[in-house]
């Protein structure tokens, strides 16, 4: 198991990560949500030992790996969130050179690849240079790379930032199907709450350097279980509307985007007759509104009073 | 492990036609460019441009040394040996045989005696690129100056500043000149045996030697070994420059999270460079081979020189990464390719000998890298010796080692997002 033990690191003045505790078990997926800038990539950086942390400790089965980072290195496998591969050598080079220095014996190290070129789905590009790829490709081989040495935890760094939903699904399935067979652990940091809520059985939701929750996906809805999301699309967007919205005092964490509206509202609570009212006076015209159980992206408007992408 | 550091820095490298063409191509163009453009005033396979001097003496020489004999006091009483001995070492005379009676010294300089021209005259003409002037009396206030202590007269020379090269050598000349017949003159004075005593021939100071022990040197010769020292320079800031896109990319932090150790890969990047600038070596000097019948016969000093000049520029590499590391930008490098070693390139006489404009800024060239390793390289060309080698070694060898402990005292010890 790793630990990650009251972990805060200082830039200066700046405080990007404030007392952070956290935990990952062998087999499991952990998701790491917060919005840009909330202090995820300098957790899992110090979390890989990457960079010494200001304060608190990080554990490899209850041992300090601080002054010692070997033991952890040696089953870490980490995908950065930029792409950290040679643009000049091919898929299956980059793939050479990462194990040759793992130390991967030469016969298991061109079968591993072979696997590996599969998994990710390169199989049949694999003597392309890399910088002939497509952004899709590139983020397939960042984490093809990191988990070439099987390594038993997997730190996922936003995996996914700035592809095409083809690849993204192809990434999302791919470390699914990995966790699923190889029993490898996996700490996956994301904004996008989609993806965590559909890989990650416990998720830790992250926002201005500090954990603000943690638990599994039904234990923080729960922080939202007396309520429902109810998601509102107009035939075209008014601010007035909006504003009137803003006034009633049953609704609560309302975010407004272009057309539709998404807010939260008691269990139980009438609030047709209002919307309608509005929309009247507005003269908007109501297309149609849906009524669901909260989501994580739900959760983390109400925690922090900002949505994940703003 | 370190095979696959090696391996991958070679592929990059090959790889990227701008670092191919700047790294071999770009020496090539240069030494075919500089050998034919520059080769008429190296010497060699060219024969230097010989330089016009013009003398005006003002006097009789013969008339001036009898007058002085005849008026000597009564007191003061020559045998005929004396009388000679003076004769024969009179200064105007002697300086224009000097110069004239040599057969090296006349495949260099034309010397013209010019009588009743006045030297705005022969000044405005330009014909000339040194114009020596002596005065009406100069024998004879040289002679009374001699035997009655009196003060020395001086002669004038004018050199054309247009010529720099010319008017170098021909000052070193003149000087060598005064200091010789001074000498000699001081020795006469003190009895002590002068006939047998020639002048010594003048040796041009320059870091392309004439020593008589040392063969001429080409200009191909010169600026293959020359361009060669300076590109092999571009090697270390080409590759700092990848090592911090490595760190930049993220890379870096996948070599360390596989347990290489920092040390291990500062000296990849050494061993790269070492492995590199020797296949550069390789193909710019059979380049010359074939095109300029340049002789590698001696090629053990050559790839002894090469191998330590190799490791410095590996060195220097190591440093420019720790630099960039520490400061986390690609500043060092950049700054290294861009400016520093066209400085070096200066000092170190790529460009042209140094030691034209300056014998301080030759012996600061010496210490520069390239310029210990580019007067290394002509020595040999020179058939100099191992032991002529041996300061070029020991400098070279102490550089290697001062880049190398400096870079890796400032590695950071950690990689990551800083």
């Amino acid at each position: 198991m790793i630990e990650v033990v009251n972990l805060s690191k200082n830039f200066k003045k700046v405080t990007a990560v404030d007392q952070v505790n956290l935990y990952i078990e062998p087999g499991e997926i952990v998701g790491l949500l917060g919005p840009n800038g909330a202090g995820k990539s300098t957790t899992i950086a110090m979390l890989s030992t990457l960079i010494s942390p200001t304060e608190g400790d990080v554990l490899l089965n209850q041992k300090s790996i601080l002054k010692n980072p070997s033991d952890l290195r040696g089953v870490l496998g980490v995908v950065p969130q930029e792409i950290a591969l040679y643009q000049d050598l091919t898929a299956r080079e980059n793939l050479q050179f990462f194990g040759s220095i793992q130390k991967m014996a030469k016969q298991v190290l061109n079968k591993r690849i072979d696997i590996v070129l599969e998994q990710i789905g390169l199989q049949n590009e694999p003597k392309k240079l890399v910088k002939h790829y497509s952004g899709g490709m590139k983020r397939r081989l960042n984490i093809g790379v990191a988990m070439l040495h099987e390594p038993k935890y997997l730190i996922m760094d936003e995996p996914t930032v700035g592809i095409d939903p083809q690849s993204r699904n192809h990434i999302l399935k791919t470390v699914k199907t990995l966790n699923e067979n190889s029993n490898m652990a996996i700490i996956y940091t994301s904004h996008y709450m989609e993806e965590v809520e559909f890989l990650c059985n416990r998720i830790y939701i992250m926002d201005k350097g500090r954990i603000i929750a943690s638990g599994t996906k039904e234990e923080i809805k729960a922080v939202l279980s007396s309520e429902n999301t109810v998601h509102v699309k107009l035939e075209y967007h008014s601010k007035g509307f909006v504003n009137d919205l803003l006034e009633q005092p049953m609704l609560s964490n309302i975010n407004a985007k272009e057309g539709e509206i998404t807010f939260t509202v008691a269990k139980g609570m009438d609030f047709l007759p209002m919307l309608l009212s509005l929309c009247e006076k507005n003269n908007v015209i109501l297309k149609s509104f849906q009524v669901e159980e909260p989501t994580l992206e739900d959760v983390f408007l109400h925690l922090t009073g900002r949505a994940l992408r703003n | 492990m370190f095979i696959a550091l090696l391996k991958k820095q070679m592929k990059i490298l090959f790889r990227s036609p701008s670092e191919v063409f700047t790294l071999f191509v770009m020496p090539i163009v240069l030494i075919l460019i500089l050998s034919y453009a520059l080769g008429s005033i190296m010497g060699g396979d060219s024969e230097m441009t010989t330089i016009e001097m013009a003398i005006i003496h003002h006097g009789d020489e013969q008339e001036q040394f009898r007058n002085v004999i005849n008026d000597l006091p009564p007191n003061l009483v020559l045998d005929q040996q004396a009388i000679d001995n003076i004769e024969n070492s009179l200064p105007v005379s002697l300086l224009f045989e000097e110069l004239t009676t040599d057969k090296e010294m006349q495949n260099l300089i034309h010397v013209t005696q010019l009588e009743g021209k006045s030297l705005a005259e022969v000044k405005e003409n330009g014909d000339y690129d040194v114009v020596v002037e002596i005065p009406q009396n100069f024998t004879k206030e040289f002679l009374q100056a001699k035997f009655f202590n009196q003060e020395k007269p001086a002669f004038n020379v004018y050199l054309n500043e247009s010529e720099q090269i010319t008017s170098t050598i021909v000052k070193d000349l003149v000087d060598y000149f005064q200091l010789q017949y001074t000498l000699q003159s001081e020795l006469s004075e003190n009895n002590i045996q002068i006939n047998n005593t020639a002048l010594p021939s003048a040796q041009i100071n320059s870091t392309i030697r004439t020593v008589d022990s040392l063969e001429e040197v080409t200009s191909s010769v010169y600026y293959t070994f020359s361009m060669a020292v300076m590109f092999m320079l571009f090697v270390a800031g080409t590759l700092a420059g990848q090592s911090f896109i490595e760190k930049n990319t993220h890379i870096f932090d996948r070599i360390l999270l596989a347990r290489i150790h920092l040390g291990t890969y500062l000296l990849s990047i050494i061993v790269s460079s070492v492995v590199f600038t020797l296949l550069q070596v390789l193909v710019l000097f059979s380049f010359s081979y074939f095109v300029f019948h340049i002789s590698f016969a001696r090629w053990e000093l050559f790839l002894l020189l090469t191998i330590v000049f190799s490791l410095v520029i590996g060195a220097i590499a190591a440093l420019l990464s720790s630099i960039n590391y520490r400061s986390n930008s690609a500043g060092a490098s950049n700054l290294f390719s861009t400016a520093i070693v066209a400085i070096l390139a200066f000092f170190g006489g790529s460009y042209f000998n140094i030691s034209s404009l300056s014998p301080f800024l030759a012996k600061v060239g010496m210490w520069t890298p390239n310029g210990a390793a580019l007067d290394g390289y002509l020595t040999i060309a020179q058939n100099g010796s191992l032991s002529d080698l041996l300061p070029n070694i020991t400098i070279l060898s102490f550089l290697a080692v001062l880049f190398m402990l400096l870079a890796f005292l400032l590695f950071p010890k950690r990689g990551g997002i800083v």
